[in-house]
């Protein structure tokens, strides 16, 4: 068993973390809300350098692992680009995403001029939901939680993206969300080291190192769930996206309580845009939201559990199907 | 057993939800919006309260007010913050500053501040945080020197930050928290009234999830305070900011802003009802119990009150079951709206409450003492053998 990463996704990750520190880190992000057209400017150029454009996460194993281990550190500085569709190019140079049910609703959406678009399955369905290419929609919602989401006009005509795409668009997406829950955890440790109240630094109060502790658990546990999701993905079979949305139930509460614990110990700071973890807290809203929230996403996965099983030690959902193989048991 | 608050609470309320009905814009939103309009909105509504006898329903008569009870005092805190607190950054002197000053004052303070609060016309600040003084607020050391010889009796010169200053950009007086003499920690610390205008203060703005106008910088260079400044005893601030904590920690309800937005998601999704997740429908009354569980907390808090003395551990209490409710409520209406609750504003679903509420919930568990240190005020309180 080898969980790591490989060597050269790693070694592309730490590139890209050079690139976009360089670029100004968290602060790219902040820049972008007012001035969106930095995203193509600055940061687009960047990406390319690194080789977006040659990346395809659907080619082999080593690819998918080197997009994953991109986006983590994209997430790192909430990278605003999107960047796990981007990946997932359909071969004429559109981003692929998942949107949700009842829109056509993508973060970033103006930033290209076409989209492929798609609609996770529910249920036992086995191809694709709607989708097909998707036209931006003029001006991003320009709120504080979603400053750059905006909806699509779909034309239902081109087809809806493989839904090998989109589950692995959305394991990308879980990846970057990964690096900016990570960062959360890194930056509040920071904090709690260096503000000193009651005489001491904050990290010595034990209620203090519990949240850490916490927070730092749930992250490792995604960041194997990740892999794991990765492994499942590399080999290719209809119940992948079992799996992807196992991933992604996981990742939104986790992201909730990890982000929430680390905003509290920055105290008030946690909600000020001067410091890292607030705009991390904002930025993320749209991964979140998109396509599927906590109680949507958790639907979606009970559907293709009953569907498909769920892989473990012991079979799981077998019995809810009807007939079919049984791939609940495969180890 | 009875859990009824009463023919006069509920007739309080029913003419409240009136004239909210009546007088407020629809999908108002507050004060501390991008529109600077909502803030005219509030100043007209208090005068409009005022005039009504209202705005001070439950202030004792001696100083204006109508009289009321604790629970008419109940009842309008949560009609106001259910419907986006129309009476503004007001609040704070109504909620608590007036009453600090009616415990601490002198007859000359409480005739020169009480009125202007009361009629709804004087926005007050709270300068208590500083940088290196949050959670550990005794530490605090904005300094008051006296002027002349050491009585104070010619006044003082303060210096000092404050900082998460609320509404300090918008305010025409502040309450300013500042050590006096050579002690430490608690002793020492004196409440000082001053014109948020006076000479040496500067504001800042600082940004946040919250929005405009809410959280300040307050830069204090050698401002001048008067002898009359002084609320309370030399020294004695720190029973002046427990008073006002403790009203602080109840004044804001909550949990009447989460059970109304539920029930307008309710009525927002009933279209589609059957068509979400069995787990949201779950979520949603979960939602609604936590939410009467936090209102009996905070009426624990209430009853406490009547019996006199000032209610801290029962306050830090509700405290921790009405923010931990306001932020999981923020969860569970976002998780319903699905992806429009990222959007904002007047066009957004439930008029942008949804998103509004989420944003101030982050802070909730920070604001007025973080949860943790009010979780320490109630353990140390059990281990002293008081019981909640
Ligand atoms: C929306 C908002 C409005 C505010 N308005 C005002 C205002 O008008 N006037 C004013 O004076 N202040 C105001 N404040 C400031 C508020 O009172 C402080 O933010 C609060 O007391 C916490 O201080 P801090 O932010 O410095 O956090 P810190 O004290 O630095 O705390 C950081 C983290 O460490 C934890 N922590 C600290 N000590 C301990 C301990 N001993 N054990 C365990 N955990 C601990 C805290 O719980 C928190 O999670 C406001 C804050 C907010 C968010």
């Amino acid at each position: 068993m080898t969980p790591e990463l490989p060597e050269e996704a790693i070694e592309l990750a730490e590139a890209a973390g050079r690139a976009f520190d360089a670029l100004g880190g968290v602060e790219v992000a902040r820049r972008a809300e007012a001035d969106p057209d930095l995203r193509a400017r600055e940061v687009l150029p960047v990406l390319e350098q690194l080789g977006v454009g040659d990346l395809d996460p659907r080619g082999s194993g080593l690819a998918l692992a080197a997009a994953a281990a991109l986006c983590e550190a994209a997430g790192r500085v909430v990278l605003p680009y999107p960047l796990a569709a981007v990946l997932v190019d359909d071969g004429e140079g559109r981003p692929t995403a998942a949107i949700p049910a009842r829109s056509a609703r993508v973060d970033h959406a103006t930033v290209v001029p076409s989209w492929r678009v798609g609609r996770l399955p529910t249920g036992t369905g086995t191809g694709t939901g709607t989708g097909g290419v998707g036209t931006p929609d003029a001006g991003a919602l320009g709120s504080r939680l979603g400053p750059f989401v905006g909806d699509l006009t779909l034309d239902v005509g081109g087809g809806a993206p493989p839904l090998r795409d989109l589950l692995v668009q959305q394991a990308l997406v879980a990846w970057t969300v990964l690096g900016s829950l990570g960062r959360a955890v890194e930056l509040a440790t920071e904090h709690v080291l260096g503000r000193i109240q009651f005489g001491r630094p904050l990290a010595e109060f034990q209620a203090v190192q519990f949240h850490l502790a916490d927070a730092a658990v749930a992250v490792a546990g995604l960041r194997e769930l990740a892999g794991f999701t990765l492994w499942r993905l590399e080999r290719g079979g209809d119940d992948a996206i079992v799996d992807v949305l196992a991933l992604r139930s996981h990742l939104l509460e986790v992201a909730r309580s990890v982000l929430r614990s680390t905003q509290q110990l920055h105290g008030a700071a946690g909600v000020c845009d001067e410091y890292d973890v607030s705009v991390i807290v904002r930025s993320v809203q749209p991964a979140l939201r998109l396509p599927a929230g906590v109680d949507a996403t958790v639907d979606l996965l009970v559907g293709s559990v009953e569907a498909f099983g769920f892989v473990g030690l012991f079979p799981h959902g077998a019995d809810l199907r009807d007939g079919g193989p049984d791939r609940s048991a495969t180890w | 057993m009875d859990f009824d608050l009463g023919q006069d609470a509920a007739a309080l309320r029913v003419r409240l939800r009136r004239l909210i009905d009546q007088e407020l814009p629809d999908g108002f939103l507050g004060a501390f919006t991008d529109d600077p309009a909502d803030l005219a909105v509030t100043q007209a509504f208090c005068r409009l309260l005022a005039e009504q006898g209202l705005l001070t329903v439950a202030w004792p008569s001696e100083f204006g007010g109508g009289g009321g009870s604790l629970w008419d005092q109940t009842v309008v805190r949560e009609e106001m913050w259910a419907h986006h607190e129309p009476r503004g950054a007001q609040y704070m002197g109504l909620n608590w500053v007036g009453p600090a000053i009616m415990a601490h004052g002198t007859p000359e303070q409480q005739a020169r501040h009480l009125p202007p609060i009361a009629a709804g016309e004087v926005i007050w600040c709270q300068g208590f945080s500083e940088p290196e003084a949050g959670s550990d607020l005794a530490s605090l050391r904005t300094r008051a020197v006296p002027v002349g010889d050491t009585s104070g009796a010619d006044g003082w010169r303060i210096t000092g930050q404050k900082i998460w200053t609320s509404y300090a950009g918008m305010a025409q007086w502040c309450i300013i928290a500042a050590r006096v003499g050579p002690g430490e920690r608690h002793e020492g610390i004196t409440m000082f009234l001053v014109p948020a205008d006076a000479p040496g203060i500067e504001v800042r703005p600082i940004r946040s999830m919250l929005g405009p106008h809410h959280l300040n910088e307050v830069f204090l260079d050698d401002v001048f305070a008067g002898p009359e400044a002084v609320l309370g005893e030399l020294g004695g601030g720190w029973a002046v900011i427990r008073t006002a904590l403790a009203h602080e920690r109840v004044g804001i309800a909550r949990y009447a802003r989460c059970e109304r937005l539920l029930s307008e998601l309710g009525r927002e999704l009933e279209p589609h009802w059957g068509d979400l997740p069995a787990s949201l429908h779950a979520a949603w009354v979960r939602a609604l119990v936590q939410v009467r569980v936090a209102r009996l907390l905070a009426y624990r808090t209430v009853r406490a009150q009547e019996s006199g003395g000032v209610p801290d551990v029962a306050a830090s209490a509700a405290r921790i079951a009405v923010t931990q409710c306001d932020q999981s409520v923020a969860e569970v209406l976002c998780s319903a709206l699905e992806e429009r609750c990222l959007d904002a504003g007047s066009t957004a679903p439930v008029h942008g409450a949804v998103e509004d509420h989420w944003r101030y919930a982050q802070a909730s568990t920070v604001s007025s003492g973080t949860i943790e240190i009010q979780r320490s005020i109630v353990a140390k309180a059990l281990l002293r053998g008081e019981r909640l």
